[in-house]
């Protein structure tokens, strides 16, 4: 150590004094790094105030140093000398400190090193801002690179221009260009542009002021790009010496501008519309718009939806459900190990299917949806979107149209009819399903020509199947025909084709369409029909719609004698007697337009007529027969010859029957009459007898006795009149009628009335007048006519009116080929109402009149009656009396 | 009250109702006889004397077959007015009809108290009357 130990000492205070207050961070050190001296600045540097540094290990200290620095330290005590500009120190505390240092020895005076002196700076902050900096300069050069921004300058004194690389590039020229004032102007588009950047320039060069411009300019190659120039002068001294700024191709961005802009657009477009449904739905599954077309299309509101509303108030359940597995299907996992909303997430969704939508009012309809997942632009799903479009109505066609088809092959199938389409030029066939099914073939052979069905074709009938193609391709005309085919399992069927020719403009023959209909049991049918008709018990013949006859049976060769062959395709009327046909032709004809079975012309009498004009009574049965061919009228005809004999015989027999019946009926009449008579006028008087008898046994005195007497005579004269009268009646009763007929001449009968009543007719004043001039002579019983006239003659004075002289008017006339005779007066007339059924009774009387005893009418009816006549009577009270009497 | 029997015959034979009333007499119950020669004159006097019924018969011997109106047309016209009398009527049709038709026809007039075949005969008629006259005490 020092050889002046105070001097020595005093010297190692001062430096440590100097060492303490220099305003740099200085250490001193001994050989083993224990801190000597230190400066308050170092201190400060590493945060060291609060502690006791000097004494202790530097490496006490700073924990922290690694062994590398400990290297440097050491070789630095063996004379060396480290120094750093800078360099960065991790701090125990974690911290970054960046530092510069100067480490050396020190030299005892003996020479020796006797430690280090430790010089350091802190420049952390200086080396953030350094580096801040050249972020900074970086961020900007990337970012021009990728906004496409290059720099120029222009010198004003030295008239230099430079550009960055990026101007070249927006410029589109070389690397070795030498850009001018002059050549910068000219690239600008010399229409507009141009002027706009040499008037910009020359007043921001003339005021100072900056600009900022978009303009258009044409590169080296001949392009068109749009550039946003900004430019700044500078002045010195009142004179513009410098013109600087940047120049950005805003090409692109225009370009995608303007893309963007019709993208948004037609997005807003799209998302406006009311035919399509847009809505998108947040990463939480929630709606966060709703279109237009949503809301028009399911009937809820947006505001109903968005933010508080999944889609499936308006998805089907089981849909979802299907969906989601469907969905893990495609990502080809399984699904029972995930989560399909959370693989969504993570993956991309793009789906087009058809859904089921709910409207709001329950309906559901089907959609057709595209189903996008929503990125953000860290392409982390943001949520989805849905574009769904309503397709009820494609939907409802595309159903009608199914529906259509399956109700051809369900009504080919039933009516066992297939369809087939020929192109006759490339000999291509389509056949139907159920043509296939038809001939038996299998529908996977499709590579179908003309002889594929002709190889079907019964050997027997190819000739037949040859001639009609012929004829259709000969007469563009397909006539119908049947034949046979063998199908590929070897079974023969009978088959109908029915077809349509169709030509070019030329009339050249391209193609034939038509049906194949499986007549076999049709055709079986056609024979046990046949067989039918030929055990009918009655005559059967069918006829067309036109009324020509198509079959008969045997019963109806026998009936009217002919062959079928005599009567095939002739008119039906043949069989009908010619009177008949014009009402027949109109029936028939009306028969076809309501075609039921009935019975023919009912309650009429029908004829038919045979080969040999026979008229023959039949009866005859209509009923339809709906064929393949039109409408047929099947007759079934009964010949009746045996029934109307029969029913002549009836109705004769019947007609008897009658007969007897009146006969009867007119004697009971009788009879009855007869019973009458005996209980009143029989028994009355033989009552009185009696009771003049029981008075007569009881009577006193004789002149009771004799007065009794008087009446018992009365009695016994009235008795006997009427006994005399019956007997008149039953001897008229009895007397052959036949008997003592002559030809009676009314006038003559009147005469002799009138002779015979010339006394009361001279008294009454009467008028008797008779007519007989439509009939004057009857063939009658003269003595009855006379009868007949006398009584209703004589009656009618009897009863005459007491106010007027009788008037009687006799007149005779023919009605329905009866002789009839009418008796007219003017008397007193008879209440009918109350004694019609007693008029012509015996002894019935209708008046107070002495001489009216009851019997006159009664013997007149007798006379009448027993002639096969009646009498009848018409009375009006005190107006007249008209008897009718109706010969037989 | 008159404690006669007031007594109707409706007949047109003279005979008949000679007997009748001869037969009644002889009974010698006290009655008082009214005669009619038809139904309409029998008719004629119940309408006269519709608003005088004292004068009405209790009893009336009805006879069918008569001249103008006979036995049942005058009950046509008896039962037609029949409501507007008070007084109890006993009608006995007489006829000398044996004839089921009449017999059964007069049966079903409920106004008639029975079909008598003439003769009536003392006896019956006795009893007839005097059964009325029990009645009316």
């Amino acid at each position: 150590m020092g050889i002046n130990k105070n001097n020595s000492e005093s010297l190692e205070k001062y430096h440590k004094i100097f060492i303490e207050q220099t305003p740099t961070a200085i250490a001193m050190l001994d050989n083993n790094m224990v801190y000597l001296a230190i400066s308050q600045r170092w201190l400060k540097d590493y945060k060291l105030e609060e502690q006791e540094v000097i004494g202790r290990s530097h490496y006490d200290v700073f924990p922290e140093i690694g062994d590398d620095w400990k290297e440097h330290h050491k070789k630095c005590l063996q004379g060396a000398v480290d120094t750093c500009d800078e360099a960065p120190f991790q701090r125990a505390d974690g911290s970054l400190q960046w530092i510069y240092w100067d480490v050396r020895p020190w030299y005892t005076t003996n020479g020796e090193v006797g430690g280090l002196l430790m010089h350091t700076g802190d420049i952390t902050h200086q080396k953030e801002k350094d580096l801040e900096k050249k972020r900074i300069e970086e961020i900007l050069e990337k970012t021009n690179e990728i906004a496409r921004i290059g720099t120029w300058d222009l010198n004003l004194i030295t008239n230099e221009v430079y550009w960055s690389e990026m101007v070249r590039e927006i410029h589109e020229v070389s690397e070795d260009f030498i850009p001018t004032m002059e050549a910068s102007k000219n690239f600008y588009e010399e229409t507009e542009s141009r002027d706009r950047f040499v008037n910009t320039v020359r007043d921001s060069m003339l005021k100072g002021t900056p600009f900022d411009l978009e303009l258009e300019i044409i590169t080296a190659k001949g392009k068109s790009n749009w550039v946003r120039v900004v430019g700044q002068p500078e002045i010195l001294e009142g004179k513009c010496t410098r013109l600087f700024g940047i120049i950005q191709d805003i090409n692109k961005i225009i370009q995608s501008e303007k893309a963007l802009s019709k993208a948004h657009s037609e997005l807003q477009g799209i998302f406006n519309s009311k035919a399509i449904a847009i809505i998108t739905a947040d990463k939480n599954g929630f709606i966060n718009r709703f279109n237009q077309g949503a809301e028009e299309i399911l009937g809820y509101s947006a505001t109903e939806l968005v933010g508080s509303k999944r889609p499936d108030v308006f998805l089907v359940k089981e849909e979802i459900a299907e969906f989601r597995k469907n969905l893990v299907q495609s990502f080809n996992k399984d699904p029972s190990l995930i989560d399909p909303v959370e693989y969504l997430k993570s993956h991309d969704l793009n789906n087009t299917r058809e859904w089921t939508y709910r409207r709001k009012n329950g309906d559901t309809f089907p959609v057709l949806t595209t189903l996008s997942s929503l990125k953000n632009d860290k392409g982390e799903n943001e949520g989805f979107i849905a574009v769904a479009t309503d397709i009820s109505k494609l939907k409802k066609v595309e159903n009608e149209l199914l529906k259509k088809n399956q109700l051809l092959n369900f009504a080919e199938e039933l009516s066992m009819i297939g369809h087939w389409q020929w192109n006759t030029v490339l000999d291509k066939v389509e056949w139907s399903q159920n043509l296939y099914t038809l001939v038996e073939l299998d529908e996977e052979f499709v590579d179908l020509k003309f002889d594929t069905y002709f190889s079907f074709v019964h050997p027997e009938d190819k000739e037949i199947v040859t001639h009609y193609f012929d004829k259709a391709v000969k007469n563009k005309e397909f006539y119908s025909f049947t034949h046979r085919i063998v199908t590929t399992s070897g079974k023969t069927k009978t088959i109908q084709l029915l077809g349509e020719v169709i030509t070019n403009k030329k009339g050249e023959v391209i193609e034939m369409i038509g049906t194949g209909q499986d007549v076999t049991e049709i055709k079986m049918a056609e024979r046990k029909f046949r067989g039918l008709l030929e055990s009918a018990p009655d005559a059967m013949v069918i006829v067309n719609e036109k009324g020509k006859i198509q079959l008969i049976n045997k019963q109806s060769e026998k009936l009217f004698g002919y062959t079928p062959e005599e009567l095939f395709e002739k008119s039906v009327e043949v069989l009908i007697p010619e009177k008949l046909y014009p009402s027949h032709t109109s029936h028939r004809k009306n028969f076809s337009h309501t075609p039921k079975a009935r019975e023919m012309g009912s309650g009429k009498e029908l004829y038919g007529v045979n080969k040999i004009g026979k008229k023959i009574p039949i009866q005859i049965s209509l009923s339809p027969l709906h064929t393949e061919e039109g409408l047929l009228v099947s007759a079934a005809i009964r010949d009746i010859t045996k029934q109307k004999l029969a029913e002549s015989k009836l109705i004769e027999a019947k007609e008897n029957l009658e007969h007897i019946a009146q006969k009867l009926s007119k004697q009971n009449k009788q009879l009855a009459d007869f019973t009458h008579i005996t209980s009143h006028n029989l028994r009355a008087p033989v009552a009185n007898l009696n009771s003049l008898m029981e008075l007569y046994n009881m009577s006193e005195s004789e002149p009771e006795r004799i007065d009794l007497l008087d009446k018992f005579e009365t009695v016994i004269q009235h008795l006997t009149l009427t006994l005399n009268t019956l007997i008149e009646a039953l001897k008229t009763k009895i007397t052959d009628t036949s008997e003592g007929l002559e030809n009676v001449d009314l006038n003559d009968v009147l005469k002799s009335t009138n002779e015979i009543l010339s006394g009361v007719i001279l008294k009454s004043g009467a008028i008797v007048k008779g007519d007989f001039s439509n009939v004057s002579t009857i063939t009658y019983n003269k003595v009855y006519m006379e009868s007949i006239f006398l009584n209703l003659v004589g009656n009618a004075i009897k009863y005459k009116s007491e106010a007027r002289a009788p008037e009687i008017f006799i007149t005779s006339e023919v009605e329905n080929g009866k002789i009839i005779l009418k008796f007219k007066d003017n008397g007193l007339g008879i209440d009918l109402e109350r004694h019609r059924h007693k008029l012509f009774g015996l002894n019935k009387v209708f008046h107070r009149h002495h001489d009216a005893k009851g019997v006159g009418l009664f013997l007149t009816k007798t006379q009448i009656e027993v002639m096969g006549g009646f009498i009848s009577a018409s009375s009006k009270v005190d107006v007249g009396t008209t008897f009718t009497i109706n010969f037989n | 009250m008159s404690n006669l029997l007031k007594t109707c015959i409706v007949d047109d034979d003279l005979i008949y109702r000679f007997t009748m009333v001869k037969t009644l007499e002889s009974i010698k119950l006290p009655m008082d006889i009214m005669v009619f020669s038809d139904g309409e004159k029998a008719i004629n006097f119940m309408l006269d004397n519709l608003d005088n019924e004292p004068e009405y018969p209790d009893v009336i011997f009805l006879d069918i077959d008569m001249p103008v109106m006979d036995g049942f047309q005058f009950m046509e016209e008896f039962i037609k007015i029949k409501p507007r009398i008070g007084k109890s009527i006993t009608i006995y049709m007489v006829s000398s009809s044996i004839d089921p038709v009449d017999i059964e026809r007069a049966n079903n007039i409920s106004a008639i108290s029975d079909y008598i075949i003439k003769p009536i005969g003392l006896v019956r008629l006795k009893e007839i009357m005097e059964n009325l006259l029990d009645e009316r005490k």
